[in-house]
């Protein structure tokens, strides 16, 4: 444990050692063009002397202690240095929980049965005789990793986390018009990916008779009934990324816009981000070593909370959230999402669909990002007309301002899912994460 | 005979990170990598590695894996010793220390209505790659890169703008000053959007859509927009751009592909005056669909190599950005989101800020505007060139395009 470093006086240092192994196999048009396994060890060393972080990696954890020598060589010690009200606030956790074991330990699991998942949906999946697909790609694989964490406060945690996907992909061709749909699919083993085979070959379909059917559609204002996905994306880029409180230390126009108490969206809505899930983003002790909570960011319309590392959440006298995160042994933890999601409401999709006039349904978004207008670029919707879905419709890009919409959601669907297909990208680094919503109604975005 | 090959990168980085105005980290990183490769009997075992291993070891385990043995039925490159050092200086941690406590003054000194955010970071690569039939290539170079996101302190946006540049040696900070003045100067000074909307920027992204257009794949199964296009004129008559492993410009190159080749002169022509010259291919891609093999294969270093990780390089025009803008002025965005192109090559542009430029000087800032772009107008008729000139916004060289405004 902890004890087995020797941590420099006058500084606070951590060690992340992670220890990882990903694996993937895909085929692109029956030919197996992927097929790999990949280890791999690291450590992040990190010394803090109360006025700069330094951190160095390195992939020789025999090096560790070294590297943690030359670091306080550069830091400047300060005695006081556990009074430094960062410092003070982290926490100081004893935890170990290696769930992960035995024949479905991801580097355990034998080639042949991530083969068996690809060459079923191969055979399920793949229609030669389908003009529209002019190429297809399947692939499987997994991703396991271990994380240990070391504080001079006296941490000693030991985590993994693993996860396994399925993606099955179609390059639909009409007229020398193209597009490309899919999903994927999500299990802890090869097993759990099996079963998927109907749904991918509907989705098939549907994008087969968007590529057919869809219209062009006249730019402007729309109400536009999200798809849960849809949601999901909406929660985490319009409003997630305003959650992170390392943009607003000591910027007090965001600090009064950003207040809490204050009402910044309708009664039906709630978000809540919570690593301790286990979704795609589940880190059960983030990279500071905090132990991962359910924050509420938002409960019925009003601002309670924001996500913080250790710097923020003294900056702004709150408490931390676990919400510190590093892509990689090689890079230095910021704050970041884990599994963001917006609550579930009473409404059912039929009645959504119903009670909505005139407008769009977004059934599915391909990426976004959470500027104070945030965008998500759209790929499947369709007109929604006196109640009812009826042609699809060419959308590009959904926008509209974070400090408006969320007041805009006047219907919240019980059909609530969370999402494991994420990954974000914040300052140059992209971490896991889940998103999750139910159906919503919007009363207005920007649609072009 | 088994023929061993091992291809392998050495990066060493520093970096020197900014938090709302405030010095927050300096960090280092030095890591290696290396892929392993031993090609027998038409198949290749690939041990890739992060971090120093052995090389019988390495070896041993590229061989010792005969389930996943990639089939391979091409000759191993032979070759002899090659070395390119792009390296114009040594980037001392000092310097850099330096040059961020320089800057971030400068900065804050003569910008006090906005917060600054990022880094400054010199990073070294040495690729390398060696194999038994003779193959001894090295290639390295250096450089420093400033990366910096304002925010006004009026704004309620996370952040505003950016700006950045990469060098291979430190100046006497004119560039970075001069930049700084160029973006956060008129900031404050509201423009009007102009009837003719026409795009300053780099061309980076840009260049990618393209070369995944050009995938000799996606050309011969009719996934890429370019399919049976290959030898029409289908962009602007002024529209040029190659692969150029030599470009003197360009960060992090190296002289050869994936699969060790190297293409003669270094320069590939892919579109001329318009017309598409070429598809781009790897030896698998070639094979299998019968088309010219264009040596366009990029480093995979855990698994086979695909086609790509071309240096793309659009043909400058005779002309300057202030001459080919001819009086007009250019927006240069700052925050600003695509989106993907559609069926029909279309694609939406929402530009959160930008400024108004007049290939010199910036006017103002622009209010948030959408434009639409469509994949064949954009290097078609809306087209406007590349300057013959570096401009300051970019230290760089920059592309004129032609929007509609939504």
């Amino acid at each position: 444990m902890s004890e087995k470093y020797h941590f420099p006086e006058g500084l606070y240092s951590d060690i992340r050692i992670e220890e990882s192994y990903s694996t993937t196999m895909s085929m692109f048009n029956g030919e197996l063009t992927r097929d790999f396994a990949r280890p791999e060890i690291g450590a992040m060393i990190r010394v803090y002397d109360g006025k700069l972080w330094y951190t160095t990696s390195t992939n020789d954890l025999s090096e560790i202690q070294k590297e943690l020598d030359a670091l306080a060589e550069l830091a400047t010690p300060d005695p006081a240095i556990y009074e430094n009200p960062a410092i003070r606030l982290l926490e100081v956790n004893r935890d170990e929980r290696l769930v992960y074991e035995g024949e479905n330990k991801l580097c355990n699991i034998t080639r042949e049965r991530f083969m068996k998942v690809l060459n079923h949906y191969v055979e399920k999946c793949v229609d030669a005789s389908v003009p529209e697909v002019s190429s297809w790609s399947i692939g499987v694989g997994g991703e396991y990793q271990k994380k240990s964490f070391y504080s001079s406060k006296g941490s000693a945690i030991v985590y993994d986390y693993q996860m396994c996907s399925c993606g099955i992909f179609y390059a639909i061709t009409v007229d020398g018009q193209q597009i490309n749909g899919g999903r994927q699919y999500f299990g802890v083993t090869p097993e759990e990916m099996f079963g998927h085979e109907n749904e991918a070959l509907a989705e098939r379909d549907r994008y087969i008779d968007y590529l057919k059917n869809a219209v062009e559609l006249e730019p402007g204002e729309y109400t536009c009934v999200l798809s849960p996905i849809t949601t999901a994306m909406f929660a985490h880029e319009s409003f997630g990324h305003k959650s992170e409180a390392d943009f607003m230390l000591n910027d007090q126009k965001l600090r009064d816009e950003w207040v809490l108490g204050k009402k910044v969206g309708s009664d039906l809505v709630s978000i809540c981000d919570d690593g301790a899930l286990v979704q795609h983003g589940y880190i059960p002790y983030d990279d500071e070593g905090t132990k991962a909570r359910a924050t509420w960011l938002i409960k019925d319309g009003v601002l309670t909370g924001r996500l913080h590392d250790s710097t923020s959440a003294a900056a702004l006298s709150e408490e931390l959230t676990g919400n510190c995160r590093a892509q990689d042994y090689f890079r230095r933890p910021v704050v970041r999402m884990t599994n963001t999601y917006m609550a579930g409401g009473k409404d059912s999709f039929e009645d959504i669909i119903a009670d909505t006039k005139d407008g769009i349904y977004v059934y599915m978004v391909s990426d976004g990002t959470g500027s104070a207008t945030f965008v998500m670029n759209a790929t499947v919707c369709y007109r929604i007309r006196d109640g009812k879905i009826c042609e699809p419709i060419r959308v590009r890009m959904l926008s509209g301002s974070v400090f408006q919409t969320l007041f805009d959601i006047d219907r919240v669907g019980s059909d609530f899912e969370i999402f494991d297909t994420y990954t974000c990208g914040k300052m140059g680094q992209t971490v896991r994460v889940s998103a999750g919503g139910p159906t919503i109604r919007v009363r207005k975005l920007q649609v072009g | 005979m088994a023929i061993r090959e091992k291809h392998g990168v050495h990066s060493r980085v520093s970096k020197m990170t900014f938090e709302e105005n405030k010095p927050k980290a300096f960090e280092r990183v030095n890591s290696v990598e290396s892929s392993y490769r031993v090609y027998d009997n038409e198949k290749v075992g690939i041990f890739h590695c992060i971090g120093e291993v052995d090389d019988e070891e390495g070896f041993a385990r590229a061989q010792a894996d005969p389930e996943r043995a990639r089939p391979y039925p091409f000759t191993p490159e032979s070759g002899d010793v090659r070395r390119r050092d792009k390296r114009e200086s040594e980037l001392s941690d000092s310097e850099l220390m330096a040059a961020s406590e320089e800057y971030m003054k400068y900065l804050t000194d003569n910008y006090p209505r906005f917060t600054f955010s990022g880094g400054i970071r010199t990073e070294s690569i040495e690729y390398t790659l060696k194999n038994d039939l003779g193959i001894d290539y090295a290639s390295s170079d250096a450089c420093a890169g400033v990366s910096i996101q304002f925010k006004h302190k009026d704004s309620v946006d996370i952040i505003d703008g950016s700006f950045g540049f990469n060098f291979r040696k430190f100046d006497d900070g004119t560039i970075f000053r001069t930049m700084a003045d160029l973006y956060l100067g008129n900031y404050e000074t509201m423009a009007e959007l102009p009837e003719e909307i026409v795009i300053v920027m780099q061309y980076y992204g840009l260049t990618g859509m393209l070369q995944s257009e050009l995938n000799a794949e996606g050309l011969a199964l009719g996934t890429s927009r370019l399919s049976g296009k290959v030898g029409e004129k289908v962009f602007s008559e002024d529209f040029s751009m190659e692969h150029d492993a030599g470009e003197k410009e360009a960060w992090f190159t190296r002289f050869w592909d994936g699969e060790g080749c190297v293409i003669p002169e270094e320069k590939l022509v892919l579109i001329e005056n318009g017309v598409i010259k070429t598809g781009i291919s790897d030896k698998r891609v070639a094979k299998k669909y019968n088309v010219p093999h264009t040596k366009s294969a990029g480093h995979n270093y855990a698994d086979l190599p695909y086609v790509g990780g071309l240096n793309l390089r659009i043909k400058r025009s005779e002309k300057t950005v202030k001459e080919l803008l001819a009086g007009r002025p250019a927006i240069i965005p700052m925050n600003a989101t695509g989106s993907p192109m559609d069926a029909n090559g279309d694609m939406s542009l929402l530009v959160n800020t930008s400024l108004l430029w007049d290939g010199e000087r910036v006017i103002g800032r622009l209010p948030q505007f959408r434009v639409k772009a469509n994949f064949f107008d954009l290097f078609g008729k809306n087209f406007i060139g590349v300057g013959s000139d570096d401009v300051k916004a970019f230290n760089d060289k920059a592309i004129l395009l032609r929007m509609e405004r939504v």
